[in-house]
């Protein structure tokens, strides 16, 4: 077990027959989704499924950075029943993560996940009205994966309202979604000349064999 | 940690939020789903029992095709009694014990307590229904407009949709088929299971899907919106239309 890379501080590899990424286990003894863990020198890992979270198999496919530090605050958009969530608690233990999704079902899981970890909050709202939870201050990382057609256009409502400048957005884009007819390649570049707009692309990666037809992109906002 | 308050309030506003979001739909949903799968394993039990049965009275087991009646029957009457009933006097089967017998029972009385509780949960939906979207429960009968919820998630999607999407629900696969390979295009999806469409001729078929999903467009929102009862207008606005009873 050793840490990944300096970039990515909180993330551990272990290098067997495959790569495989692990996060320190912040409540100890608990698994959230059936994960496998793995004690080292009685420190517990977890291992982060890049079959089930998006952020986890872009890591693995190599991006360069995604900003996420241990002090950094995040406001997660369509955290769904919190399996990307609990393993950015782990890496944040300084921080704090904004949760929101719209379905009361995954809700529902997410609630009992929330109880156990101390630096995570949730919200029942959706990610297309930023209204709704304006409690939320100004915050470093904005990560999205959403499966909705306006993917982009709901991104930066969020990444106008609560980003900070010099902040970092990431977005998993399921092309599918924007358009079935089109072929993923087409929407990718489309998505990343809208992005290009507004945003400094910094790096984009996508995410097949995890995902079909998913791409993760990393923006930062101009200081 | 600096968050603590809003921690906490959060969790509470949460807590609340997941607390009123419970409505009829989900009740509803719920219900429909677990008489589905209520039929299908009632079906797998049905087809062991009948195969058990078969050792003691092969010729009632070839003569009954109703599942439910078959599962009800069998454990009301004896052989003796439901040979007669068939005109039959003699039979096949072997003469098993009265041990052997009751553990073939015990199988039918499983099956049998299945199918009393899909009809007992079919008058619970339709209850509930009544109340909650009497508009298109008029209209699409009480499975029909359950899974019709269940499909759209709730009614009040079920309202956003065009009425071409409600002709197409349930169908998809065949609908994005159609979108990536230019295949032809579905002419219904669930909305086959409704008698108007079921009892047309194929060439029928489009175009009654068609009337029928624009008639329960207009209910559903008319039931989201809790307007006045036009069910029955509506239905006899279809009947006129295409001169059928339903």
């Amino acid at each position: 077990m050793e840490p990944y890379n300096k970039k990515f501080p909180g993330i551990y590899i272990r290098r067997g027959r495959k790569k495989e990424i692990y996060t320190l286990n912040l409540a100890k003894g608990q698994k959230v989704y059936g994960e496998r863990t793995y004690k080292d020198k009685g420190i517990e890992y977890r291992q982060w499924n890049p079959e089930r979270s998006k952020l986890a198999a872009g890591i693995l496919k190599g991006i360069s950075q995604t900003g996420i530090r241990e002090d950094s605050l995040i406001l997660y958009l369509g955290c769904a029943s919190g399996t990307t969530v609990s393993h950015l608690s782990d890496i944040c233990t300084k921080g704090f993560i904004f949760a929101l999704d719209f379905s009361p079902r995954v809700m529902r899981d997410f609630h009992f996940m929330m109880q156990r970890r101390k630096n995570i909050a949730g919200f029942l709202a959706s990610a297309n009205h930023p209204e709704e939870y304006s409690e939320v201050p100004q915050v470093d990382v904005v990560f999205q994966d959403i499966a909705q057609r306006d993917q982009v256009g709901i991104f930066f409502k969020n990444y106008d309202k609560f980003l900070k400048p010099g902040g970092f957005g990431i977005l998993s884009l399921k092309a599918r979604s924007v358009d079935v007819t089109k072929k993923p390649g087409v929407i990718f570049k489309q998505v990343m000349d809208e992005l290009n707009k507004k945003a400094i692309v910094v790096d984009y990666r996508k995410l097949d064999p995890y995902e079909l037809d998913h791409a993760l992109f990393v923006v930062k906002k101009r200081v | 940690m600096a968050f603590e308050k809003l921690r906490e309030q959060c969790i509470k506003n949460l807590m609340k939020d997941l607390k009123e979001s419970v409505n009829e739909d989900n009740l509803i949903i719920n219900a429909v789903n677990s008489i589905e799968e209520l039929e299908k394993t009632g079906n797998m039990l049905v087809t062991r029992l009948r195969e058990w049965y078969a050792l003691y009275n092969p010729e009632f087991e070839k003569w009954m095709r109703d599942n439910a009646k078959f599962a009800d029957l069998v454990i009301r009457k004896d052989r003796e009694t439901l040979l007669r009933e068939i005109r039959y006097t003699e039979t096949m089967g072997a003469d098993l014990s009265k041990r052997d017998l009751d553990a073939i029972l015990m199988l039918a009385k499983q099956a049998k307590s299945n199918y009393d509780m899909i009809y007992d949960l079919k008058d619970y939906i339709e209850g509930v229904m009544r109340k909650h979207c009497p508009n298109i429960l008029e209209i699409a009968g009480v499975m029909l407009a359950a899974k019709l919820l269940a499909k759209s998630g709730s009614l009040k999607r079920l309202s956003t949709f065009p009425a071409s999407t409600i002709q197409i629900l349930g169908a998809e696969k065949a609908l994005f088929r159609h979108l990536k390979t230019g295949a032809k295009p579905p002419r219904h999806g669930i909305l086959v299971q409704h008698p108007l469409v079921a009892q047309a001729k194929q060439k029928d078929h489009g175009k009654r899907a068609r009337t029928l999903a624009d008639k329960l467009s207009i209910a559903s929102r008319v039931d989201y919106f809790k307007g006045k009862f036009i069910g029955d207008k509506l239905k006899k606005e279809l009947e006129n239309k295409f001169e059928v009873k339903f």
